[in-house]
């Protein structure tokens, strides 16, 4: 708990720290200082790096920090626009290897614009995206510790102890037809670091269609509902068989820090953890 | 009369499959125990509550998806007839869209929205083909069918091309359509709306057997066709779309069952209206349970497997009868 706190205490430094001051030594490819960023978490990476002032253009979606809001959007970040991304005249576009990227990401570097394709779709993966990010813009210092102060946290969080027997958590991407989270996301691990376990957490895939009846034969112990009220589904009489919604188990977390994996997971994790100890057993 | 058997047979059989298998480890006799109210809470839930609702509505649905084909073919007398040609499965899929991306709140938001979207189509098409005061153009009908279709088709993409990606995907399963919204409810809803109109239609087989030879014709013959198209049309719609509000959009159901039932049946619509809700019935529910259990526990949308499981049966059945 100990090493935790302080591990957080420096990756609070780290970010403070890396938002200051820029390397004076410039990496080895030309420095980007026109960046368009297309995933609100390498928008978000790029600012924990203290980048941020390097970010020309963001997408529709990229809604933190706060100060993002301030950049242009250039709408869409899967399937992007190659002509708005081009208008922000960027020298570097980083943007998440979709098959439907690349396509708009060849006519980009046709137009002689550096992109950089980053995949972060695990806790992983942040940390090595970070570093990457603060190689090309030149803030390889900063990102190189903001990275090891989170994946400090990160192995702490890891290593503390886990209930000898987690509840079961239903996480719900959609109800109708019901989507479940599966092994595969992020979002399972930040249940099981949490102190829980993801119903579905067999499936290997990042999400799943099932049926209502696969859920009840689960019969998770609570429900994790993204939202802040209870959605109207629990009202649905078919809905009515999953013991958890019917006995109205159910744990709130709202917010984007559990929607995509960025640095603040382990926020996400926190109160993850705090909602599932309040849920009678 | 052993025809009616075979069919009554297999009606049973898909009935009995849907609450018998499931994703969930209750099968056979543990699955009838439940249904009895014998078991522990969970699984006479299962069975009582999700798989008995869901196998009764997915044969509902297929059985009035083949009765509206049916009928549908006989009106336009266009064998490519189906229920959701006329402008239908575009009205329910926009009203569902827009449900869905607006974010309408309540627990039938997007059933009723669907409803509604179909209602909607229906009446605009009925209204670009009645000409001249009382006359129903089936031609018309069929075009402004398509192009109402298109023309909502369109609509569903801009709203799809402007709605976040999460959502995007969620309107796009449920277009795909499936049972998983099925429950006492919505059987009862169902139910209520399908009862009349499929008693409509049914009453209409003896006029309908003479419409499919022509309108002159059926009128020579003593049908009284502009009431009779009107009746059957409406009937048909309001039908539709009840299984679009429970179920979303299954293709395939109405086009081929009907055909199968003429090829082996012959056309006379008071045997073909029931063979083909049996049939429809059947096929549905089957292909419910399949979808639930082939890979269990994930679920395929259940059109995939009406369309895997009867695409080779009807094609065998085509070359039969071409021969």
């Amino acid at each position: 708990m100990r090493s935790s706190a302080s591990a957080r205490a420096a990756l609070i430094v780290a970010v403070l720290a890396g938002a200051c001051t820029a390397d004076p030594r410039p990496a080895d490819p030309p420095v980007a200082r026109r960046v368009v960023s297309l995933a609100p978490s390498l928008t978000e990476l790029l600012f924990a790096i203290g980048a941020g002032e390097r970010v020309v253009g963001r997408t529709r979606w990229c809604d933190y920090p706060p100060a993002a809001l301030d950049i242009p959007s250039v709408g869409e970040g899967i399937g992007f626009d190659p002509e708005a991304v081009a208008g922000r005249g960027p020298d570097l576009v980083a943007l998440y290897p979709a098959a439907s990227n690349r396509t708009a990401a060849t006519r980009l570097a046709a137009m002689g614009i550096r992109t950089v394709e980053l995949r972060t779709d695990s806790l992983d993966q942040l940390a090595p995206a970070a570093r990457t990010l603060g190689r090309l813009t030149g803030y390889a210092r900063a990102a190189d510790s903001v990275a090891r102060a989170f994946e400090a946290l990160l192995d702490s969080a890891r290593a503390a102890p886990r209930p000898a027997a987690p509840p079961s958590v239903l996480v719900l991407a959609w109800d109708n037809p019901p989507i479940v989270i599966g092994g595969g996301s992020f979002q399972s691990e930040l249940v099981a670091l949490a102190g829980g376990a993801n119903a579905f957490g067999d499936l290997p895939q990042p999400s799943a269609p099932v049926s209502v009846e696969a859920i009840a034969a689960r019969d998770p112990d609570v429900v994790l509902v993204s939202d802040s009220t209870v959605p109207d589904w629990t009202r649905r009489p078919e809905w009515r068989v999953v013991r958890a919604v019917r006995e109205r188990r159910f744990v709130f977390i709202h917010g984007s820090d559990f929607a995509r994996p960025t640095f603040r997971a382990l926020d996400a994790v926190r109160r993850l953890r705090a909602a599932l100890e309040a849920v009678p057993r | 009369m052993s025809r009616w058997v075979i069919l009554g047979v297999l009606a049973l059989a898909a009935l009995a499959v849907g609450v018998m298998v499931g994703p969930a480890d209750v099968a056979g006799g543990a699955a009838l125990q439940a249904l009895l109210g014998r078991g522990d809470d969970i699984t006479v839930g299962i069975v009582r509550q999700l798989r008995a609702p869901r196998a009764l509505l997915a044969f509902g649905v297929g059985g009035s998806l083949a009765v509206t084909g049916a009928v549908l073919q006989a009106l336009v007398r266009n064998p490519l007839a189906d229920p959701y040609l006329l402008g239908l499965s575009g009205g329910a899929g926009l009203g569902a869209v827009l449900a869905i991306a607006l974010g309408l709140g309540g627990a039938w938001a997007v059933p009723a929205a669907a409803a509604i979207g179909a209602v909607v189509a229906v009446a605009l098409v009925y209204r670009l083909a009645v000409v001249a005061g009382a006359v129903l153009d089936t031609r018309v009908l069929l075009l402004g069918g398509v192009v109402v279709g298109a023309f909502c088709a369109a609509l569903v993409g801009a709203v799809l091309a402007l709605s976040p990606a999460d959502q995007l995907r969620n309107a796009l399963l449920w277009l795909l359509g499936g049972f998983d919204g099925a429950s006492w409810p919505a059987l009862g809803v169902f139910a209520a709306y399908a009862a009349i109109p499929l008693a409509v239609l049914y009453r209409a087989s003896r006029p309908l057997d003479l419409l499919s030879l022509g309108e002159e014709p059926a009128r020579f013959l003593g049908a009284d066709v502009e009431p009779l198209k009107r009746t059957v049309y409406l009937a048909a719609s309001v039908l539709t779309a009840a299984a679009v509000a429970v179920s979303g959009i299954i293709g395939f159901v109405g086009l081929v069952v009907p055909h199968a039932i003429r090829m082996l049946w012959g056309h006379s619509h008071r045997s073909l209206l029931p063979a083909a809700f049996l049939l429809g019935g059947a096929l549905l529910a089957g292909a419910d349970a399949v979808a639930r259990v082939a890979f269990a526990p994930l679920s395929l949308p259940v059109g995939v497997v009406t369309a895997v499981v009867g695409v080779p049966v009807f094609a065998l059945l085509l070359r039969k009868w071409a021969s």
